[in-house]
């Protein structure tokens, strides 16, 4: 819900999403590039600043949407660190730290990049993308319906919550459990509910068989283009001159 | 004078899956350029009529016509059908699937095949409409209540139905948003659309409609001009309905000599304008028990 909101509320909402697109994967080409832990460092903070400065997205809406991936690469980086031993367990191998750093920041700067299209972007600008890439339609259809679905079963979830709640079904450790599992089951009605109560309404309006959308329009769609190239040539260069002189 | 019948019900029964009876040999006739109301308690058969109406529930017996002709249940009959009779249903969430609600409006022009200029010309006007202009950027689930009614209607208008169909379009508005609503449905009414609404508030009915309809147990036990109401109490009653209050105070008020006997005023306002336009009255001290 972060991610959703922090796109809509940006600075950037109004820009096209191919220019933003564009830009994010140049950061992700220039982090395959560059080799050197500095540089590495440097294109993160890039990625990280224009999605701060660039498109005011919250500083505390970025770190709570990065803690995830954040997390899940501490971990793994630990783990990388841990080898085999010659005695049959498991050991500590400082020595590889270097390397393991080396892929942590590579992993910060594609990841900053990414987040950087995606706090910057809604969701249907995002499917606007995939549908211009060919991406099979039933798949975008049923992404753009679970979207919308997402925040409708959210609300019938919380509200189911709420009056438990209020019956003191969350009381004790064990009645919340008990709650949980009967509100997911009556989950499970809702959605078949709602499924049919869709179809009929798409009935109603003259479905045809698939969910057709009017494309947006981005007046300054060439001008956003060429400048997030421009920035991302930069970037690209940067990475290549790192990988050539290092 | 015989107005000819924009969609007619004959004997239609209907019985849902489960076994519980929907409608019960309804028969029905709506006239075309009128504003309807069908008025019935909860349970009556308003919402399984309504879908009777564009086709989403077909009759077990009896049959429906469109201008005199029977419904056509094929698929590109259904299409037709639908492109000319709109339904707007009670709950937002259960008719919105798209997240921007300019997409969303735009999801029946698509559907009936207009080009793309065409859609964007209707979008814009029937979010004008509903007086959500500047809405059409906003993801639909940040909309109010209110305002995701709003989209719903604006989502049917913008296929241009000749026939309007809503389903408790007053239900869950606050007083503004219902005045909203109204003046919006005679606009639409002015334009020369046929418009059917269910409510079981008796004192919109007579406020509002041109014609009246009182369901009950899922048969239509009468169907009225409005003004010609006062003369159907009975079925009314049959129907779990109070008289209108207007009326009713209307006809104590007669009663009583404080007004004059005249054609009964169609809201409580009304009433009150015609009190205030009646001399005052010097008691003569005595008192009549």
């Amino acid at each position: 819900m972060r991610i959703d909101a922090a796109a809509y509320a940006c600075r950037w909402q109004g820009v096209a999403p191919s220019a933003k697109a564009l830009f994010a994967l140049a950061g992700i080409a220039s982090a395959w590039l560059a080799s050197s832990a500095a540089m590495l460092g440097m294109l993160a903070l890039l990625s990280v600043l224009a999605t701060l400065a660039g498109a005011r997205v919250p500083l505390r809406t970025y770190f709570a949407v990065a803690l995830a991936p954040l997390g899940f690469l501490f971990f793994s980086c630990l783990t990388m660190l841990l080898t085999p031993a010659a005695s049959g367990g498991w050991q500590w191998t400082p020595a590889l730290l270097p390397a393991v750093a080396g892929i942590a920041l590579r992993s910060l700067a594609v990841l900053a990049a990414v987040l950087g299209l995606v706090l910057t972007t809604p969701m249907p600008d995002l499917l606007r993308l995939l549908r211009r890439v060919r991406v099979p339609e039933l798949l975008l259809d049923m992404m753009a319906l679970c979207y919308r679905m997402v925040f409708v079963l959210r609300q019938a979830w919380e509200e189911g919550s709420t009056a438990q709640a209020a019956r003191l079904g969350h009381s004790g450790w064990r009645q919340s459990w008990r709650s949980t599992g009967l509100l997911a089951g009556q989950m499970a009605v809702q959605v078949w509910q709602r499924a049919s109560a869709l179809q009929m309404a798409a009935d109603a309006r003259a479905w045809q068989g698939s969910l057709r959308f009017l494309p947006a329009s981005f007046p300054y769609a060439r001008r956003q283009a060429a400048l997030a190239l421009l920035a991302g040539t930069l970037m690209l260069a940067l990475a290549a001159w790192d990988r050539v002189w290092s | 004078m015989v107005m000819t019948a924009m969609i007619e019900l004959d004997a239609v029964t209907h019985t849902f899956a489960d076994g519980s009876a929907g409608l019960g040999s309804c028969s029905l006739a709506l006239a075309g350029g009128r504003r309807h109301a069908l008025l019935g308690a909860n349970g009556a058969g308003k919402t399984t009529l309504l879908q009777h109406l564009n086709g989403l529930l077909r009759p077990s017996t009896g049959q429906l016509r469109w201008r005199g002709h029977s419904y056509d249940y094929g698929r590109a009959g259904l299409s037709d059908l639908r492109s000319r009779v709109g339904l707007v249903f009670q709950n937002p969430d259960r008719q919105l699937f798209s997240a921007l609600v300019e997409e969303d409006v735009s999801f029946g022009p698509l559907n009936l095949g207009l080009d793309d200029v065409t859609v964007r010309a209707r979008v814009a006007g029937a979010l004008d409409a509903v007086g959500l202009a500047s809405f059409g950027r906003r993801p639909v689930h940040q909309l109010s209540f209110g305002q995701k009614k709003r989209v719903c209607i604006a989502g049917v208008m913008a296929m241009e139905p000749e026939v309007l169909l809503l389903d408790e379009p007053m239900a869950g508005l606050d007083a503004s948003m219902q005045a909203e609503l109204e003046a919006l449905l005679d606009r639409l009414a002015a334009r020369g659309v046929t418009i059917v609404l269910s409510t079981h508030d008796i004192d919109f009915a007579w406020r509002w409609a041109d014609e009246i309809h009182m369901m009950a147990a899922g048969r239509c036990i009468a169907s009225t001009p409005a003004q010609q109401l006062p003369l159907q109490l009975d079925a009314l009653r049959a129907a779990g309905q109070r008289p209108p209050l207007a009326l009713a105070m209307h006809a104590e008020l007669v009663a009583r000599d404080v007004l004059p006997a005249g054609a009964a005023p169609r809201s409580m306002d009304a009433l009150l304008a015609m009190l205030r336009a009646q001399p005052a009255i010097e008691l003569s001290g005595e008192i009549q028990l």
